[in-house]
């Protein structure tokens, strides 16, 4: 089974290769038929890298510790059910994985693309096929996963247990994915610019629909990850401007800036060298993030896969950065825009401030990521730039980018006029003083997360007011109020979708603002018998109970927890010493209500039965959570298919009607 | 005009009543909400002047986390010491410069506005101002670009090819009526 994969591997290398050089070359000389094989080629590469897969797995199920990357990623210890998923627990299984999503995701998009445009599909083939003929020459030249070790060991090395957790099933795979996937809508607006078209906006349709998958599942993937470190990494915390997590963060922002400025594409025919612009910096973003991840320069809490093999990543992604600028340098001539800008008070312009200010928080946190590297290189001086500076820094720019959130889809097109902007803001502006003022008069009075939360409410405000509008005005024409809401959503789905993606938003920021800026946090020692206070809960420690493992010995502790006198229940928080890798891996026990998450997490037993909790009470955590479910809904319907009247119909309608009158 | 309250003017009021009773009931549940960011503060004052210096000194040995993250056997007993030293009276910056005297600049999580490492916090500012003065010059220089382009005057408020275009448009439109209604 082994063997068939290497070969495998083999054959889908060499089928990729051919692919990008056939696409390549059937564009530049116009040979369709030669571009077409490429193609087809790039059709058979999911099923040639799913044969590895598949018996890169099988592996891991059969424990068979003949293959090096399962013994050295897994052990006879490890849960069956780990077995399935332990294929990216290391390098060489990551990069296959990676490989296999982008086989299928390009498949999937050339088929899409080349029923609609021929020439920009074979360009598109080419880059995707290019970009996985790299992922095959590090897999077969760097890092097999395949490769046999020269003896059987009894017993393989296992891996982090930290990994060992639900959220190994769910956050690597959709976070791998969406960084892949950023090559996609890559693929597809430089395809169109390369093949001249990219001033004719065809593109466009695909490039927005491949852009918002991919950043909704960049999203899942960055939310898996915080829920995944909240609740095991035992600090209570789920995001710390660590570097892994600010490679993850880039792209996102970047694609972020892309599916909006697409939108202006779309309606207006403008920004079509910035669209470029914006996919060539989420491209390289996401190579970068993958160079952190699997390079390892900076010290990171969640470098799981460490290697040697970040230059080769450098490398891609600066060939891959200086290409796309030559192709641009090459094609600009092509991307002038439709139409100039009517005024500076338009949507236009809050759109292009909004994507300025997202490459601004992405390259501030780029600089904060890289700096340690320069600046040892430089003055052979380490320093370490942490959360403090990313808060600090990119603390205003995201509170800039949640109000221009709620602006920006309240101004009409091309030219808002002073009554426009009054008419639009008087009751978002009002929300959000009204807000301030009823939160100081609670007492909450924490000025910079008095300005957040005020701003939340005026943002939520800004769209309810939109959706109450739309709905008088379709009830005036007779329609009752459930109906007349219904279709105003359904009418316009990818404005109603983004305003749900919005809510879903000031939710993930109502989280974050509530969790940073009012969480009490204590460390507090407990005999068993004793009983501990935090904000209103009060919890009885009964004890331990000591298992051991052949990996591990597990402690598990148990209280009973009470607020405001009533019993809430008992709690069983754990903590998991693995002696091998002289680490331990807790488990809080957390209670979650919209209000507030009561969170324990033990942090030490000691032999004379005392134990150190760490204890905290976190408002609102429970919304960033909620939000994640209600911005994938929104995403799904904004991008739901829709045959609608083209807008052309539309004028031609309102003509006529003229023309009857 | 009808004198007497109109049926639909009562159920505007009925409505009225629902809506009102609605938004009492956001705004409850808002204000609940709200209340669990007010803490009845039982943290003393030592103990959070202690959590917020963690949360800036490094755990040398543990890659990318503070004293107050880390779970290692180093960073608890650091906790200590910054308790200890809180304890004695001592300042935040002083603890801080103790770490610094053992470990190096690296240990603090906030890098220093000192020598050559103020650059990290110099650029982010300057960046922003330079973004914001470009972004300005582009706009403006767009929206010169802008009224120029099409040829609209009011006299002419179509190009001949437009026009035309529409009125084919206008055309297929009254060829099948039904054609918009069907989405």
């Amino acid at each position: 089974m082994v063997e068939i994969g290497q070969v495998s591997l083999v054959i889908a290398a060499l089928v990729a290769a051919y692919a990008a050089l056939a696409s390549f070359l059937g564009a530049g000389l116009r040979m369709t038929d030669l571009s077409t094989s490429g193609r087809y080629a790039a059709y058979s590469l999911p099923l040639l890298l799913a044969a590895p897969t598949v018996s890169l797995v099988n592996a891991f199920v059969g424990r068979d510790f003949s293959v090096r990357y399962v013994a050295e990623n897994s052990n006879l210890a490890m849960p069956n059910a780990y077995t399935w998923v332990a294929m990216y627990a290391g390098n060489a299984g990551s990069l296959l994985f990676l490989a296999l999503v982008l086989a299928v995701t390009s498949a999937i998009a050339l088929r899409g693309l080349s029923r609609r445009m021929p020439h920009t599909t074979a360009y598109a083939s080419g880059i995707l096929m290019l970009a996985l003929t790299f992922f095959m020459v590090i897999i077969l030249g760097f890092a097999n996963p395949l490769e046999r070790l020269p003896i059987t060991p009894a017993d393989g090395q296992g891996i982090n247990p930290l990994l060992v957790h639900f959220g190994m099933f769910i956050h690597p795979p959709v976070q791998m994915t969406g960084l892949v996937m950023v090559s996609v809508p890559f693929s597809i607006a430089m395809g169109a610019m390369m093949a001249g078209r990219g001033g004719r906006d065809e593109w466009v349709d695909q490039g927005r629909l491949w852009g918002m998958i991919t950043w909704l599942v960049l999203t899942v993937g960055l939310m898996l990850g915080a829920w995944w470190a909240y609740t095991i990494l035992g600090w209570g915390g789920y995001w710390a401007w660590d570097p892994v997590e600010n490679s993850a963060l880039m792209p996102w922002l970047a694609m972020t800036a892309f599916v909006h400025s697409i939108m202006v594409q779309k309606r207006r025919g403008m920004f079509r060298m910035w669209n470029i612009v914006l996919i060539i910096t989420a491209f390289t973003l996401a190579q970068m993030g993958m160079f952190i991840n699997r390079g390892g320069p900076v010290p990171s809490v969640h470098s799981f896969a460490q290697s040697s093999m970040g230059w080769l990543f450098l490398s891609f992604m600066t060939f891959t950065l200086l290409a796309s600028l030559a192709a641009f340098w090459w094609r600009a001539g092509t991307l002038k825009s439709r139409e100039g800008l009517d005024s500076i008070l338009s949507r236009e312009s809050v759109f292009l401030t909004q994507n300025v200010l997202f490459l601004a928080v992405a390259l501030v946190t780029l600089w904060g990521t890289v700096f340690p590297i320069f600046s040892e290189a430089a003055q052979d001086e380490t320093v370490t730039v942490g959360a403090p500076f990313f808060n600090r820094v990119n603390g205003p720019l995201i509170l800039t980018l949640v109000v221009l959130m709620g602006v920006g889809p309240l101004l009409p097109w091309r030219r808002a006029s002073r009554a426009n902007v009054v008419n639009a803001l008087k009751y978002p502006v009002a929300a959000g003083v009204a807000a301030a003022a009823v939160l100081m008069l609670l007492g909450i009075g924490r000025p910079v997360a008095v300005t957040a939360f005020s701003v939340c409410a005026m943002v939520v405000t800004g769209i309810l007011s939109e959706w109450v509008r739309g709905t008088m005005s379709r009830r005036r024409s007779g329609e009752p109020t459930p109906l007349a809401f219904g279709r105003l959503l359904l009418r316009n789905r990818p404005r109603y979708g983004g305003y749900v993606v919005h809510l879903a938003i000031v939710m993930l920021a109502v989280g974050a603002i509530g969790s940073s800026f009012y969480s009490v946090q204590r460390d507090m020692v407990l005999r068993p018998g004793d009983t501990g206070n935090l904000d209103g809960y009060s919890f009885r420690y009964l004890g331990v109970e000591k298992t051991f493992f052949a990996d591990r010995v597990e402690e598990v502790a148990e209280l009973v927890v009470y607020s405001g006198g009533s019993r809430l229940g008992t709690m069983r928080p754990f903590r998991a010493f693995y002696p091998d890798f002289r680490i331990a891996s807790t488990r809080g026990a957390i209670r979650s209500t919209p209000a507030e998450d009561f969170y324990i997490v033990p942090s030490e037993f000691d032999e004379d039965g005392r134990a150190v909790f760490r204890v905290l009470v976190n408002p609102l955590v429970w919304w960033m959570w909620a939000s994640g479910p209600l911005l994938f809904v929104g995403v799904v319907f904004g991008l739901w298919p829709q045959r609608r009247p083209a807008a052309e119909t539309l004028t031609a309608r309102a003509l006529a009607q003229a023309a009857r009158a | 005009m009808n004198s007497g309250p109109s049926p639909s003017h009562d159920r505007g009021r009925q409505s009225g009543h629902a809506a009102f009773r609605w938004y009492a009931r956001a705004a409850a549940a808002l204000i609940c909400l709200a209340a669990a960011c007010a803490s009845q503060d039982d943290v003393p004052p030592l103990e959070q002047r202690a959590q917020a210096l963690n949360r800036t000194i490094m755990c040398p040995v543990c890659p990318g986390e503070s004293l107050d993250q880390s779970q290692h056997v180093l960073a608890s007993q650091m906790r200590a010491v910054v308790d200890e030293k809180l304890a004695e009276g001592r300042s935040d910056e002083s603890i801080r410069e103790f770490f610094v005297e053992r470990y190096g600049p690296s240990v603090l999580m906030e890098p220093p506005g000192r020598g050559a490492t103020a650059l990290v916090w110099i650029v982010p500012p300057l960046g922003a101002v330079a973004a914001a003065a470009g972004l300005f010059l582009v706009l403006r220089s767009m929206r010169r670009a802008g009224p120029a382009a099409p040829n609209r005057s009011p006299a002419n408020p179509l190009s001949d090819r437009e026009r035309e275009s529409y009125f084919r448009r206008i055309e297929s439109a009254m060829a099948d009526p039904g054609r918009d209604e069907r989405g």
